[in-house]
């Protein structure tokens, strides 16, 4: 026992040291903003989380002008009053923009916390359910792994990560709204997930579809094994009534309480016209929300700019005759929601597992993307470490991303600074990681099934042990 | 499924579904990964070999060229200005010790005479010191070095209107001309270049403005034009660094230089759609009067072929009387391997045609020697990642330029033959001018991506690329292969123990990690690579310290690299606490080899779509190595024949793929091994790292991790 209290503490404390050494890795990174030239790069900074395009929208705003004028501004103008000051602000002799990336290493950090949280909400009630379930033996791995600690340091440490962090891009705040959203849902906070949630689609639209694994995690609990199990275990129960058994009854909620989702609905319509209200306060000499509506998500959904990043919608609609563009708009984003009510179908057991997967399908379709989003899901695949054990192909996509996060800039100088290449160059490498993250959401899913179906053989099996 | 469905059938007793067709390939190919791969390879190798019989013949693929569809214009009133041009230049030369001022003033003479604009330019050498960051960013964005008033250099630049033209566009013509210690040749260039420059000043053709900068070559070539290049595309808005140049001058020399229409303000014409650089050399030992194309710039980029199709097409099509060369290696010529495989290749070809007049691949033997030599010379440069010369600065602002070096056979007291070479050098170039100035848009019709073999011969991406491919393609094969055997080997361990140990529940937990225990793995390449980047930064601190000898230098290198090795392996070398690393097992060095050939497949992939050159003749030195490497004592326990030659390749492709031990092995044989040193070795990086080349970043961030990690498996104890 001793033991392995020294041993945990121990772990503690290299978690601890690693989280100070990104946040110090980071500061370093800071100081080179020239030489690096992140903030220039499309990987990093796409139209919508530039915060060179935040700085002109302050300037348009502080010489008494629509911040919107001009096409060059497209978020939020509540992050225009907060953020904007920031990019004025700077100290001689210091990096340019030094407030606004100490803002993002706090809001990475905060994201790492609030991850780490998560992932000990979803431990506790998995191993919790396990035991229930009288499974948690035949799966040892769970006190082995500790999932908060090790998607928070592969958060923390991703290079995407890093490279959003330091390439002064917005994305490290929305990711924390994100992430915000989840944690609130995972531990019960009813309030905070609506904010959370009320503010990621604020800032960029498409978290919205969090909202059906946020009413599962509201109405379910946290990721569980399949609840069929559970009924069985009922079933089961009333064939040999066993005294010890009946200590490991599951509690778990198998039916869905609609008490904290109206709750949920309640707070986030509260939230909701809470920004509009404040939006509107910040824009009352200009256009008003309408205005804002056409050029935040106006923009995202019409695909205007078609300067290139890592998505592939640009090189599509670049090519596209004018009038299929419609159409094509229409295919593009039909396309994400199509797949969301199998999705939730088929895992509404694991409601977080279900928010990755969307995060990841959206990150791959959106018309913006860019690295902070696959920061995102990748830091959230961490949380489902002992689920995903098995699951395949992870060398071959480690490599794939490694090799196409070297060759998109490659290509890119290829295509812009050297001339030699051709956009196509360049949409290749696009293409190959799009095909990448298909593959990562596929097998992920598919491990994640397996393990319920592994689930379900031990739980078979298991009661014939008894017997034997 | 890399695991799971890839199992051979032998393995598992339960029958599978059968896989989909395109898995069953892949799968039959790992399986039979090591024959994949000795055929691969060889064929890469071959295929290597073919290039010279599998190049095309130019053409000149933009239309709008149309070079030589108008008569030379060029008349012996101009040569006879530049010659005029050349005497005075000789001239001053004699007279003065210092004429440095005063041969720029008399060139600016005789453009401001023609009614052209010109201006100077003064510059100050940017010395090329070691910058690692420099590397990433691209040349605009360098900070502002603090100068020295004491050396300088100053351009002459004269700038033709076009009088048809809009001013948005322009043609360059360089001339090096070192006002110092001028010789013979760099007068001749700048005199051919004024003969071309005064028939363009009264031309009424002329669309694009014509641009001649003469280049104070004092402190090279490549500076001066790097310099103006510089300050052509970015102009210098705070009064602090354009102050710097201008605020040490002496008062006394630029009030002199300035004249009626001659400024020392910065004058620019349009984006420059092509750059000729032009120099006559010394040499006299050719038989006939030679034009050598240089085309190489910074990185292996080359400019556009078309560019090239010009000069050639004028040169031989049009009898200006000049034979057109370009570079080749010449002590392959006297190669007696090459002698016999051309021959071989002419007699295959021969047979080829006698069963079917249709097939014509064979080529004649010394033409394959002599497009081998060329070949083989294109690599080298391209590869070295150093431009052959000024034209090199162009590229790095998407200009395409290339360096045209006349070789005259007279001796320098003839002067009729003079006039006679003015001439027909100035119509080529006037042709060639003339041809660019039909262009509508930039160059882009033609190839960028190419391999010379002859001038009028070309080898063109597409085929070049699939002896590279051939080269790495067994490398994710055999990748693959490892990988499985390792997971297979390791799980059907786990079986048997499982079955005598008593613990099921420990034996599930290993089963759970198993998948991810390449981590282990990658973490051991990850640092390797770490250490790579540590090594290629280090000269920068070397650098620092004053007063050593290049030998002192590299072994100093050397010593700190290994300092820094043993110092990151034991930070960070230890492994992760869940994982049971603690026992070394069975498949550990082949999952490291895996994971080792995977990086080296992304770095090689990566820098072949860089500099082709560096990859094609990276990968032919460590896929070999890393293919093979196998941990020796594993290989000296088994005792027979197979594992006898396996160990004594591996000791000898780990000997020689060693940077340092190849550039000497390479040198030795072309300069003997007597000159050989250690130090030769400093001071080629040095000239690596200050051109910026990307070789440098190759041989430091794949090359030697993948080499040290070959090491590694080959001493790992298992």
């Amino acid at each position: 026992m001793e033991e392995t209290h020294q041993r945990k503490k121990k772990k503690v404390a290299s978690f601890w040291s690693w989280v100070v050494a990104s946040i110090i890795f980071r500061l370093i990174l800071i100081y080179f903003p020239k030489n690096l030239n992140l903030a220039a790069r499309p990987e990093v900074s796409t139209p919508l989380t530039s915060l060179r395009r935040l700085a002109e929208g302050f300037w348009l705003k502080q010489s008494s002008m629509s911040p919107y004028a001009g096409s060059m501004y497209h978020g939020s103008p509540l992050l225009l009053s907060l953020l904007g000051p920031l990019t004025v602000k700077r100290i001689e002799g210091q990096p340019n923009h030094l407030f606004f990336s100490l803002l993002s290493v706090i809001a990475d950090v905060c994201s790492a916390m609030l991850i780490r949280a998560t992932g000990k909400k979803l431990q506790m009630a998995y191993s919790y359910s396990l035991k229930s379930l009288g499974l948690l033996t035949q799966l040892g791995s769970s006190e082995i792994l500790s999932s908060g600690d090790i998607a928070a340091l592969v958060y923390l440490w991703n290079p995407f990560t890093i490279v959003t962090c330091v390439g002064l891009s917005t994305s490290p705040i929305e990711n924390l709204a994100v992430i915000l959203c989840l944690f609130g849902a995972c531990s019960r906070l009813v309030p905070l997930a609506a904010f959370g949630w009320v503010i990621s689609t604020h800032l960029s639209l498409y978290p919205a579809i969090l909202i059906i694994p946020v009413v599962f995690l509201l109405g379910y609990g946290p990721d569980a094994p399949p609840r069929k199990l559970f009924m069985k275990e009922k079933y089961s129960k009333n064939l040999d009534e066993s005294p010890s058994e009946g200590l490991m009854q599951p509690k778990l909620p198998i039916g869905f309480s609609w008490r904290p989702v109206i709750y949920f609905v309640f707070w986030a319509l509260l939230w909701s016209v809470y920004v509009l209200v404040l939006c509107s306060i910040s824009l009352k000499q200009y256009g008003g929300l309408q205005e804002m509506f056409t050029s935040t998500y106006g923009f995202i959904l019409t695909v205007e700019d078609l300067s290139p990043n890592i998505g592939a919608l640009w090189y599509f609609f670049a090519e596209v005759f004018d009038f299929f563009r419609n159409f094509f708009l229409i295919v593009f984003h039909v396309n994400i929601l199509v797949m969301i009510l199998p999705l939730a179908i088929r895992l509404n057991h694991r409601p977080c597992f279900l928010a990755f997967v969307y995060i990841a399908i959206s990150s791959m379709l959106k018309s913006y993307p860019s690295v902070g989003d696959s920061a995102l899901y990748l830091g959230l695949l961490g949380l489902f470490v002992n689920q995903l054990a098995d699951m395949q192909f992870s060398f071959f996509l480690f490599c794939g991303y490694v090799g196409v996060s070297l060759l998109s800039p490659v290509m890119h100088n290829l295509w812009i600074w050297r001339g030699t290449g051709n956009a196509n160059f360049y949409f290749a490498t696009a293409t190959v990681y799009a095909c990448l993250q298909t593959i990562l959401v596929v097998e992920s899913v598919s491990a994640m099934l397996n393990h319920d179906r592994k689930l379900r053989k031990l739980r078979v099996a298991k009661p014939e042990d008894a017997k034997s | 499924m890399a695991d799971g469905k890839s199992e051979t059938p032998t393995e598992k007793e339960t029958p599978k579904p059968k896989p989909r067709p395109i898995l069953r390939l892949v799968i039959f190919l790992i399986s039979q990964s090591f024959l994949v791969s000795v055929i691969c390879c060889t064929a890469g190798v071959l295929a290597l070999l073919l290039l010279p019989v599998l190049a095309k013949n130019t053409y000149i693929s933009e239309n709008a060229l149309m070079p030589g569809s108008a008569s030379p214009m060029i008349s012996n009133q101009e040569v006879l200005d530049g010659n005029k041009l050349v005497e005075d230049l000789t001239n001053l030369n004699s007279k003065y010790l210092d004429g440095g001022i005063e041969s720029q003033r008399i060139i600016a003479k005789y453009m401001s005479d023609l009614g052209a604009e010109v201006s100077y330019h003064k510059f100050h050498p940017q010395s090329n010191r070691f910058h690692p960051l420099h590397l990433f960013s691209d040349p605009d964005s360098r900070a502002q070095e603090n100068f020295s008033c004491s050396s300088y250099g100053i351009n002459t630049i004269g700038i033709i209107r076009a009088p048809h033209g809009d001013g948005k566009e322009a043609i360059v013509l360089a001339t090096p001309y070192n006002s110092l210690k001028s010789d013979l040749g760099e007068s001749f260039s700048v005199g051919i270049a004024f003969s071309v420059f005064s028939l363009l000043s009264q031309v009424t053709w002329l669309a694009k403005d014509i641009i001649w900068i003469v280049a104070d070559s004092r402190y090279g070539e490549y500076a001066p034009v790097a310099a103006w290049l510089k300050d052509y595309h970015v102009p210098k808005f705070s009064s602090l660094s354009s102050g710097n140049v201008e605020m040490c001058h002496d008062g006394k020399n630029l009030y002199e230089l300035k004249g009626k229409s001659i400024t020392g303000d910065f004058r620019r014409a349009g984006t420059m759609a092509a750059a000729l650089v032009l120099k006559v050399s010394d040499r006299t030992e050719e038989l006939e009067d030679t034009v050598s194309i240089y085309a190489e710039a910074s990185n292996g980029q080359m400019p556009n072929l078309d560019l090239i199709n010009i000069v050639y097409y004028l040169a031989a099509h049009h009898r200006q009387g000049f034979r057109v060369k370009v570079e080749r290696l010449w002590s392959l010529l006297d190669c007696s391997l090459l002698k016999v495989l051309g021959t071989i290749i002419e007699f295959v070809g021969e047979v080829a045609r006698s069963l079917n007049p249709e097939w014509k691949f064979g080529i004649p033997a010394t033409d394959y020697v002599e497009g081998t030599a060329t070949l083989a010379s294109s690599l080298y440069s391209q590869a070295l990642g150093v431009p052959t010369g000024p034209h090199g600065a162009f590229r790095d602002y998407q200009v395409d330029a290339i360096t045209l070096e006349f070789s005259p056979k007279f001796t320098s007291d003839m002067k009729v033959r003079h006039n006679d070479f003015f001439l027909r050098g100035g119509r080529l170039i006037e042709g060639v001018i003339r041809s660019v100035n039909n262009l509508l848009e930039k160059f882009h019709q033609s190839f960028f991506l190419y391999l010379l073999t002859s001038p009028n011969k070309f080898v063109s991406v597409g085929v070049y690329m699939i002896a590279f491919a051939l080269v790495i393609a067994p490398l994710p094969m055999i990748a693959a292969s490892l990988y499985i055997s390792a997971n297979n080997s390791n799980s059907s361990l786990k079986q048997d123990k499982s079955t005598l140990s008593p613990y099921p529940v420990a034996d599930e937990h290993s089963n759970t990690v198993r998948s991810w225990r390449w981590l282990n793995a990658a973490k051991v390449v990850f640092i390797i690579h770490l250490w790579g980047a540590v090594v290629s930064l280090l000269p920068y601190f070397i650098c620092q310290i004053p007063d050593l000898t290049s030998t002192t230098s590299f072994l100093i290198w050397v010593l700190l690299s290994v300092l820094s090795l043993q110092v990151l392996y034991s930070i960070l070398a230890s492994p992760f606490p869940h994982a049971n690393a603690s026992q070394p097992q069975e498949g550990d060095w082949a999952l490291l080899k895996s994971v080792t050939i995977s990086a080296l497949f992304i770095g090689l992939g990566l820098m072949s779509v860089i500099n082709f050159a560096t990859a094609e003749i990276g990968a032919l030195l460590l896929v070999p190595t890393c293919l093979l490497a196998r941990p020796l004592r594993l290989d000296l326990r088994a005792r027979s024949l197979r594992s006898f030659s396996r160990v004594i390749c591996n000791l000898v492709l780990g000997h020689i793929a060693f940077p340092p031990a190849a550039f000497l092995v390479v040198k030795g044989v072309f300069s003997g091994f007597g000159s050989a040193n250690v130090g030769d070795f400093w001071n080629w990086v040095e000239s690596l790292w200050a051109w910026n080349s990307a070789t440098y970043l190759y041989i430091s961030m794949v090359h030697l991790p993948c080499w040290v990690l070959c090491i590694y498996i080959l001493i790992h104890t298992c």
